[in-house]
């Protein structure tokens, strides 16, 4: 019960905090074996507390008896306070006796106190209740905001000790001003930063409901007459406001394949008879004397219920009893009737997904069907080994030309596209960016096909040149496979467009159809690790 | 002793090895899972899906002087992929093939895997490299699957080298199975002309084989 408050010049930067706790009802009763506060300039006799504590506050009452003067005191910390060396606080103690409160205009009447009183006093004086702040601020408080700490602190040594001479007093008052203005100072520049951080906020929401005026008042209506104008290219690569956004991918994948929404629902009937036939038949027998083509087509579905529920797992709305879960598996349950010969491949649940949570379902599945149709899609979708050689290599023409250390590095290490551009490609990113850059990288995609997919590739390289440069083979296989969260939008638009598109004159296109012709004439080719 | 992660030893005659594992197996099977409770010791039910390939990076500090780096390839699983991946297999000397007690097809599809990893890589000396069956999300199974010596019989016909009971989810015996492949890789590397005996003996006394809920051939 009985013990000391001491404090040891030479460990005054050193918090510490080393107690045996007596657990009483409420809360521990103390049995201070030493306590070091930073503040502290003296040794305290006789000082016995009660501290409490929840799962991110400690709360301190000390009583403090010396020979002429009891004090009670009560001291906040948050919970890693004791473990961490906090250089902000210096000791700081001003000349009047007896304690202040730390960063706020001192009590006067600090003889006996109940700890309640001096709660309440205090929660008077801050116009709020005691309670640990919210989560998200609480180390900020500490670190920033003096003024919401609550500390009592010494100003003098108790008067069985000798007093501060005047220069130690004068020094320990000047640190302390020191250590207020720093701390205001710190709190002056966050807050900036959060403002400035608003002002952009705002800005851009400025910009996108500018956008969106533009868009479903000037372009989309006269879309044909405008989509290649400099003007709505420049727009567009600014990223499209979400509410337009599904309707203009819509308009720029077109739909070659007249596919209308009748004949989505007529394939999409035909895939749930598929279904109940499969789950019959499964049930009765391990699926044995049915044909090839058959058992590969129920290995499809199996596949699609297997895969859904590992599409954007964090969203939680593609899982079983998720709001998308059954529009996801319609989607792609229709397409595997509608294209039997390509069927269900991974990567696809992904883009569906995408479509979904921007369109219809019927102009989802639209988009779905023409999207897959494109050339590099379905190369990629019908596993056409060829021709994905063609479009990596393609990829490293322009890797070499726009980066060419980085692909001399990559090229020490045998490290070729097919290590992180198939997940990339197959599923249009949706898998490897966070959703919203992702959807920003299809928007530019829908402007200029899939030149773009690779270019967005580059950038991605680009962005990270610097740290991939200094990684071997493993180290950048597992980045690239898995990229870091906090990739923006302004840094990766700002790297994709510092990629040319350009080799020796030759623009993408080009290059690829001069790819397709060496390759048929036997010639040489270009992604060696994926020579057989 | 084996599955920490940590610095090399500074003793000089220590040896490092640096081993690609292949995981592979069916779709949804679990080889993410085991990689991540392997590597990461964590599980969780939300990973996606695995297009193409992903990687991690295992160091185990194998005994004083041997420090083991595996280098895990976890290989989707679509069959259609698989022409794709050949690629992949090059240079590795392990594999784990994995699947799914609780679905029976991803059983039968192990001699196709098996298969297909022999026909695509092969070690120095030509012969198949070391490869280890998981019988995975063993927490969830019904009784009455296969039983013990049929599996055995089933290993040493497929040219399995041993198999295990995993479960990701409650993490049972995945270290045990890495363990075993690891010191099958380095048995290997013992016998190879140009890798002398100073390949730091692996220790054979560290009872990896009396994990429970499992058994081994060969």
């Amino acid at each position: 019960m009985g013990g000391f408050l001491q404090s040891n010049s030479a460990a005054r930067s050193a918090v510490c905090l080393n107690v045996t706790a007596l657990t009483t009802g409420k809360g521990y009763l103390l049995n201070w074996s030493c306590v070091c506060l930073p503040w502290f300039s003296g040794p305290l006799n006789l000082c016995s507390g009660e501290f409490s504590l929840n799962s991110k506050w400690i709360k301190i009452f000390v009583l403090t008896i010396s020979k002429n003067k009891t004090f009670l005191s009560l001291f906040f910390f948050p919970r890693n306070f004791f473990t961490k060396r906090t250089k902000e606080l210096k000791p700081a103690v001003q000349s009047a006796p007896g304690w202040k409160l730390f960063g706020k205009v001192p009590p006067r009447e600090n003889l006996p106190k109940d700890s309640k009183i001096i709660q309440q006093e205090y929660e008077a004086r801050t116009g709020r209740m005691y309670k640990p702040p919210p989560p998200s601020t609480r180390r900020k408080n500490i670190e920033f905001e003096p003024l919401s700490t609550t500390a009592l602190i010494l100003e003098d040594r108790p008067a069985n000790l000798p007093a501060k001479s005047v220069e130690e007093a004068l020094r320990h008052r000047q640190e302390y001003d020191e250590m207020v203005a720093e701390a205001k100072k710190r709190e002056i520049k966050e807050a900036h930063k959060r403002k400035k951080i608003m002002r952009e906020r705002f800005k851009q929401e400025d910009n996108i409901a500018s956008a969106m005026v533009i868009w479903i008042n000037e372009i989309l209506p006269n879309w044909e007459g405008m989509r290649a104008t400099r003007r709505v290219r420049e727009l567009w690569w600014q990223g499209l406001p979400p509410s337009v956004r599904g309707k203009v991918w819509s308009l720029a994948v077109g739909n070659e394949l007249n596919i209308t929404p009748e004949l989505y629902e007529i394939f999409l009937s035909r895939a749930k008879e598929r279904w109940k036939s499969f789950s019959e038949t499964n049930s009765e027998n391990d699926v044995e004397d049915v044909s090839a083509s058959v058992a590969d087509r129920e290995a499809s579905l199996e596949l699609i219920k297997l895969d859904i529920s590992r599409t954007f797992p964090s969203l939680y709305i593609f899982q079983k009893g998720g709001p998308y879960h059954d529009l996801l598996h319609s989607v792609l349950g229709a397409y595997t009737c509608y294209r039997p010969d390509v069927g269900y491949v991974q990567g696809m649940s992904f883009i569906a997904a995408v479509l979904i949570l921007n369109l219809e379902e019927a102009d989802a599945f639209i988009a779905f069907a023409n999207l897959l149709n494109k050339p590099c899609q379905l190369a990629f979708f019908r596993v056409d080994h060829s021709m994905m050689l063609k479009y990596f290599a393609a990829f490293e023409v322009f890797f070499e030309e726009n980066l060419p250390k980085l692909f001399l590095h990559f090229k020490s290490y045998s490290l070729t596209p097919d290590i992180y551009l198939i997940d990339w490609i197959f599923t249009l990113y949706s898998k490897s960016l966070p959703l919203d850059l992702a959807c920003r990288v299809w928007d530019v995609f829908c402007r200029d096909g899939e030149e773009f997919l690779f270019r967005t590739g580059l950038g991605i390289l680009r962005l990270y040149e610097d740290i991939l440069l200094q990684m071997d083979f493993i180290h950048i296989a597992q980045f690239l496979t898995k990229l870091p969260e906090d990739i923006t939008s302004e840094k990766l638009f700002s790297c994709i467009a510092a990629i040319q598109m350009q080799n020796s004159n030759k623009k993408w296109a080009q290059v690829f159809a001069s790819l397709m012709k060496d390759n048929k004439e036997g010639d040489k080719n270009h992604s060696p690790a994926l020579k057989s | 002793m084996a599955g920490g992660e940590g610095p090399v030893s500074g003793v000089a005659e220590s040896r490092e090895h640096l081993f690609k594992v292949l995981v592979i197996g069916e779709l949804g099977v679990g080889k993410t899972s085991i990689i991540k409770r392997y590597v990461h010791q964590l599980f969780s039910q939300h990973y996606r899906a695995t297009i193409g390939v992903d990687f991690a990076l295992k160091v185990i500090n194998w005994d004083s002087k041997t420090l083991v780096r595996l280098q895990l390839w976890d290989i989707a699983g679509q069959e259609r992929f698989g022409n794709m991946t050949r690629v992949y297999y090059k240079e590795a000397v392990g594999a784990f093939v994995v699947f799914d007690v609780t679905r029976g097809s991803t059983f039968e599809a192990v001699s196709k895997w098996k298969h297909d990893l022999d026909s695509k890589v092969l070690l120095p000396n030509g012969s198949p490299i070391p490869a280890v069956l998981l019988a995975n999300k063993c927490d969830q199974k019904k009784d009455g699957s296969q039983n013990l010596s049929q599996m055995d019989q089933f290993c040493r016909e497929g040219g399995f080298i041993g198999w295990f009971e995993t479960s990701a989810k409650d993490n049972i015996n995945i270290d045990e199975a890495a363990r075993f492949l690891v010191e099958n890789i380095l048995a290997n590397y013992k016998t190879f002309p140009n890798e002398e005996n100073d390949v730091g003996k692996p220790k054979l006394d560290l009872d990896p084989l009396k994990a429970e809920s499992k058994s081994q051939c060969c």
